[in-house]
């Protein structure tokens, strides 16, 4: 809007059109708001030591590092096929589980359906807890607890998708239609009836495609795993790497490659079915 | 008002008594509400935006719990039930919202067939295990609102009037005594409009439902009410034979909502 257009307008418009975001030149608040958002930019280039020259200078390193991982050591492929169904499996493992256990939370961390308030305050921090301890001190912590291999890797990313997939439910089933919630209740549907009649058929499609989605993370998770002892083939990848054998690793990041871009295939298929 | 409500032999299938609804925060919905409902009786309750209209139903259905007062369906008083008693009485009450409210990823016929959950309680049904009778029963209701051929469809792809329909064949699959319309034609046009209300005609007339319905509508309430409740500030303001009913008292309902709109 121009400020002609403005200066015509009476002093009651001027105060509408200001409360309906209309402005014929930016405010003092805005000027404000871009400044500290610069400053925020600038103040993390210096924390970070952010220095490009050395991205120049490090090019020869990269390049000399890429002629010793070529080619892939295909040799080791059969070696490489047990972890990466390790891998897999540490995923599916910590998806499943982790869906049988946000399913009853987000039930209880749903304001609209939550039997009692204490519930959904307990739910809602066990759902806080799980979230906020990042995936792979959840492996630390399990490693310590029943030692290196995939287990404790594929606990961790059960325990931490329960946050994750958990609030993700919890907001499913609080924004859903209540209207075939009230119509079946009244016919005299029991509780359990309405559930899987009205509320499961209502968000089953979200929970699915948000489940499917959270697999695509957690095998992506599942490699970093490796890295602290929890398995899978993300463990191959560092020992290559501390032996300096960067054959076998351009042989292990290829299949981790194909399997990332499968399941995110694969996932992708399966939510445009559910949707 | 002799007679008011009774079926034909003298039979009340509704009777309510001085409801009272109190929100949290004091605002008083409902302020000693009386009405009934006989058999094959046609009741519309006209009113203005928060005159109690939805409210009234919404506890005479028990999805609120009235403050004070009885609500007596066939005899039993709702008001006083809880848990499975409640669920039992319910299945006497057959409810139609205003937009339908059918669980629009399941088809047509689901849709239907999950109005009869109330008389098959249990895991098996919660399973979706229905008895295999209940499916042409389905059918049936269908055919009697029209829509039959729509079967299989998906809910979601219906329009307006259709998931209306199929709503009151969900709430007939249910074998009620008493429908309750909130408002059924509100978000619908005047051609759907008048399909809704001449099968709520029908099923009163030829089935003897009794049913009572809210709507905005009062061109609809003289057409095919046989009885029309005024509602004001949560009371009844009249209570008449649809036939006897001057305009004056209508334009009254609405004239305090008018002048309050003016002021």
């Amino acid at each position: 809007m121009s400020d002609e257009t403005f200066t015509t307008l009476g002093t009651r418009e001027r105060g509408l059109a200001a409360a309906a975001g209309f402005r014929s030149r930016p405010s003092l608040l805005q000027f404000l708001l871009l400044f500290a958002f610069g400053a925020l930019v600038v103040q993390t280039l210096i924390v970070v030591e952010a220095r490009p020259q050395d991205l120049i200078t490090g090019v020869s390193g990269m390049a000399d590092l890429l002629a010793r991982a070529t080619p892939p050591d295909w040799s080791r492929l059969p070696d490489a096929l047990w972890p990466a169904l390790e891998t897999v499996d540490i995923a599916i493992f910590g998806t499943v589980f982790a869906v049988l256990l946000a399913a009853p939370l987000a039930i209880l961390a749903a304001a609209n359906v939550t039997p009692a308030r204490p519930f959904y305050y307990l739910a809602r921090g066990i759902i806080a807890l799980t979230r906020a301890v990042p995936d792979l001190v959840w492996a630390l912590l399990f490693v310590t607890a029943v030692g290196l291999g995939p287990f404790p890797g594929a606990l961790a990313l059960a325990v931490h998708s329960v946050g994750m997939l958990g609030r993700l439910f919890a907001e499913v089933v609080e924004d859903m239609d209540m209207g075939p919630v009230e119509a079946l209740t009244t016919t005299g549907a029991s509780r359990l009836q309405v559930f899987t009649h009205a509320v499961l058929p209502g968000v089953l499609p979200s929970l699915l495609g948000i489940s499917l989605y959270r697999f695509d993370e957690n095998l992506r998770s599942s490699l970093v795993l490796g890295f602290v002892g929890a398995g899978g083939i993300g463990f191959q990848l560092l020992t290559a790497m501390n032996l300096f054998q960067y054959r076998t690793v351009s042989l292990l990041l290829i299949i981790v490659f194909v399997l990332v871009m499968s399941a995110e295939r694969i996932s992708a298929l399966l939510r445009a079915r559910v949707a | 008002m002799a007679g008011a409500g009774a079926g034909p032999g003298g039979e009340t299938l509704l009777r309510v008594r001085g409801l009272r609804m109190r929100f949290a925060g004091g605002t008083a919905a409902l302020d000693g509400v009386d009405l009934s409902v006989g058999p094959g009786e046609l009741v519309i309750v006209l009113g203005s935006n928060g005159s109690g209209k939805s409210t009234l139903l919404r506890c005479i259905s028990r999805l609120l719990h009235p403050t004070g007062g009885e609500i007596l369906v066939a005899g039993q008083n709702l008001s006083r039930l809880e848990g499975a008693a409640l669920r039992r009485a319910r299945q006497a009450l057959g409810m139609i919202f205003q937009h339908g409210n059918l669980v629009r990823r399941r088809s047509v016929l689901a849709n239907v067939v999950s109005g009869s959950l109330g008389r098959h309680p249990g895991i098996r049904t919660s399973l979706g295990l229905l008895p295999a009778g209940e499916v042409p029963a389905a059918l049936g209701y269908l055919r009697e609102v029209g829509l039959e051929h729509l079967a299989q469809r998906r809910a979601s792809t219906l329009s307006g009037g259709q998931a209306q329909r199929v709503a009151i064949a969900r709430a007939l699959a249910q074998r009620p005594r008493l429908l309750l319309a909130d408002e059924p034609v509100a978000s619908l046009d005047p051609e759907a409009a008048e399909e809704i209300m001449r099968l709520l005609r029908r099923l009163a007339k030829e089935d003897g439902l009794g049913v009572l319905c809210v709507l905005h509508q009062p061109e609809l309430a003289v057409r095919y009410a046989d009885r029309i409740v005024g509602l004001q500030h949560g009371r009844v303001l009249f209570d008449q034979p649809a036939g006897e009913l001057a305009e004056a008292p209508i334009d009254r309902l609405y004239e305090a909502k008018t002048q309050a709109q003016a002021a």
